[in-house]
């Protein structure tokens, strides 16, 4: 399989008032041709400001995009996505990087047709006609389960339902067929059995159009039932990169742990009291010399608070940035 | 649930919104929001309620404390009929029923201290005396039953985060020793490993403590943890209800089968070998509710009588109550789902 996307050491601040938020420290990672990789974590773990960072939507100033390199692998050969100017990066956003974001109802202008947002993006990226767009526009209402594709070609978004709104989002981001769509929290402000319906519609066009998909969630729900790879955002940076199977199975970062831990479980009989992780999340104002995790973990012993532990290698395609060996009960052995 | 005392008797509880329109305002349709649930919560005990967003289940909590003026229907609390009280009489009531909001953030003022906030109930009922050493030894020992430092009592709501601010609303709520506490979307709003925490203080008082809970959530796997019977509701109506095993090896309302269905269980080993029966479009606006049964329009088994006459809301066997023509004992509102044992009974 092809990497489509690698992201180096990417890192974030934004410089406010209060100080330097330290939103994203160093996010690596790679995405394959056709693949969901699911990035987790809770809010203020800096997924959304990656993602964000990826597609040049973050607002500068106050925000900084300070190093990395994010090479995509575009159809005109490879480009550094945060290198690009403003119109090199336009061209990439919305025709081959499609987006789908937590709340359709601001992502979509109130005061245009549903018709006419699906058709300028086809417009403005493929260089359709007018009459072409239209048609094509028709198509993907279809594709994305909209009934009346020709009636509602007319209609204003506060005529959709939530669910309905997002399909049509989706219908924009698959448009100019991309290669990549990044999906941030696409079903959080959505109630479960849309949710589900959304899902499915996903998993679907992914499997038809052939496209990768960055799915960022603070639902480990969903990601077990879409994602091929995962990995685990805590306090800006990445804590843990596994295949689905084996970060459930086996997770071997004490957050990872947590976080399974805190969810109830629908098949248990008698339900066990929930693991919590105790304390709060880390203040990102506060530039980190040790583990982001040290204060809230059980198993934290002198290394943690002396440096950041690196992701390390710890099963086949997974890794995990732990000193600490859960399995053997000790720290890992260099 | 035998020798168990009822606590709150919901009886026909109805709630509308008017909606009014034209040069004079007048009342032209209204919104059901609640339309005729009954149920009952005992002593000690945690009532779960589930639904969608529009379902009515925020405002059947409200009207049950009383903070809606219920339409019709009653509300008996210890026999007492809640809609009949003078408001005198209802603020007397007060103390032993409280309410846990959804926003942590906007239900503790921000220029009120910690100390403020927690012994304001106990001074406006009298309790005790603003200012008294009484008083601050109490608030200390609640901000120590929600497992919060009592120094923090001189900070004000900014300084904390949403789960040490759920943690002080809860302490507040505490502090007149309710007997029976409305939970409107306790954890919501919080994150993952913060939620595990406030579910397991409230499990841990009401172990303690004893009081009953009405906890209300979207969150079908979180309501199955902390609840012992739980209530389902759909466009204003209860379409099911029963404890919290058989909702969930044994759902006879279709409604409640697609619930389960679409509910994401977080193994991914179940995740991709499970056949998920997933609902088509939107609930309707309770503005303007279908006809018959309320879900038809939804239903995949739905009928000819489905459309146009009523579900009576009746006990199929003890303790479980359905609002669907076809449940029977036989399977006859099961969804043909493969992967449900249940099908050849």
């Amino acid at each position: 399989m092809a990497i489509i996307l690698q992201v180096k050491d990417l890192v974030t601040k934004f410089y406010t008032l209060d100080g330097v938020v330290n939103a994203v420290n160093g996010v690596s990672f790679e995405l394959n041709e056709g693949e969901t990789l699911a990035i987790v974590g809770e809010s203020g773990s800096g997924k959304s400001v990656t993602m964000m960072s990826l597609l040049g939507l973050i607002p500068m100033p106050p925000g900084k995009i300070e190093s990395g390199s994010a090479s995509f692998n575009s159809e005109v050969g490879l480009c550094d996505l945060l290198q690009l100017s403003p119109e090199e990066m336009r061209e990439i956003r919305g025709g081959q990087i499609g987006f789908v974001f937590q709340d359709p109802i601001s992502t979509l202008n109130p005061i245009l047709t549903i018709g006419e947002q699906i058709s300028e993006t086809l417009i403005r990226h493929k260089g359709l006609s007018k009459e072409q767009a239209r048609e094509q526009t028709i198509k993907l209402l279809s594709q994305v389960g909209i009934p009346d594709p020709e009636l509602r070609y007319k209609a204003y978004p506060f005529q959709f339902s939530g669910g309905m709104r997002q399909r049509v989002v989706i219908a924009i981001a698959i448009a100019c067929t991309p290669k990549i769509i990044i999906a941030d929290e696409p079903t959080t402000a959505l109630d479960v059995t849309v949710q589900a319906q959304i899902i499915e519609l996903f998993k679907e066009l992914r499997d038809a159009l052939g496209v990768a998909v960055i799915w960022i969630t603070h639902d480990l729900g969903v990601v077990a039932g879409i994602a091929e790879r995962v990995l685990v955002m805590y306090g800006g940076r990445p804590v843990e990169i596994a295949q689905v199977a084996d970060l459930y199975k086996s997770p071997k970062h004490p957050y990872t742990l947590g976080l399974l831990g805190a969810l109830p479980s629908l098949e248990a009989k008698e339900s066990k009291r929930l693991v919590s992780i105790k304390g709060t999340p880390p203040d990102l104002l506060i530039p980190l010399k040790h583990c982001p995790f040290a204060w809230r973990c059980d198993y934290a012993f002198d290394r943690c608070w002396e440096e950041i532990p690196p992701l390390i290698s710890v099963g086949d395609k997974h890794q995990a940035a732990c000193f600490f060996d859960i399995e053997e009960g000790g720290p890992h052995h260099d | 649930m035998t020798d168990v005392k009822k606590l709150v008797e919901v009886i026909n509880l109805k709630k509308y919104f008017p909606i009014v329109g034209g040069l004079f305002q007048r009342t032209k349709r209204a919104v059901k929001a609640v339309d005729g649930i009954s149920f009952d919560i005992y002593e000690g005990e945690t009532l779960g309620m589930v639904g969608e967003s529009g379902c009515g289940k925020s405002t059947a909590g409200r009207a049950i404390l009383q903070l809606h003026k219920p339409t019709s229907g009653q509300v008996l609390y210890e026999g007492r009929d809640l809609t009949q009280l003078s408001s005198a009489e209802l603020r007397a009531q007060r103390p032993d029923m409280q309410m846990i909001f959804q926003d942590p953030y906007a239900t503790l003022n921000p220029r009120h201290s910690v100390r403020k906030i927690v012994g304001e109930p106990l001074v406006i009922n009298g309790k005790m005396k603003k200012g008294s050493l009484e008083l601050k030894d109490k608030v200390a020992e609640l901000l120590e039953l929600v497992g919060m430092d009592p120094a923090y009592m001189k900070r004000f709501p900014h300084e904390f985060s949403g789960g040490q601010r759920q943690r002080i609303g809860i302490a507040r709520v505490l502090s007149l020793n309710p007997k029976f506490i409305v939970c409107d979307e306790p954890i919501s709003a919080l994150d993952v490993s913060i939620q595990a925490q406030v579910v397991n203080l409230m499990q841990d008082l009401q172990e303690q403590l004893g009081m009953a809970y009405l906890f209300i959530a979207h969150d079908l796997s979180m309501v199955k943890h902390i609840s012992h019977r739980i209530v389902v509701m759909y466009l204003g109506k209860i379409m099911e209800m029963t404890d919290r095993n058989t909702l969930f090896d044994d759902p006879l309302h279709p409604y409640t089968q697609s619930l389960n269905s679409a509910v994401p269980i977080p193994n991914p080993e179940i995740e991709i070998t499970r056949t998920r029966f997933i609902l088509e479009g939107d609930p309707p606006s309770p503005a303007n509710p279908p006809s018959g049964c309320v879900f038809h329009t939804r239903c995949p088994l739905v009928t000819e009588e489905c459309i146009t006459v009523e579900p009576e809301f009746r006990e199929i066997t003890p303790g479980h109550f359905v609002a669907c023509h076809l449940a029977n004992t036989k399977g006859g509102s099961k969804i043909f789902m493969p992967d449900s044992k249940k099908e050849a009974s």
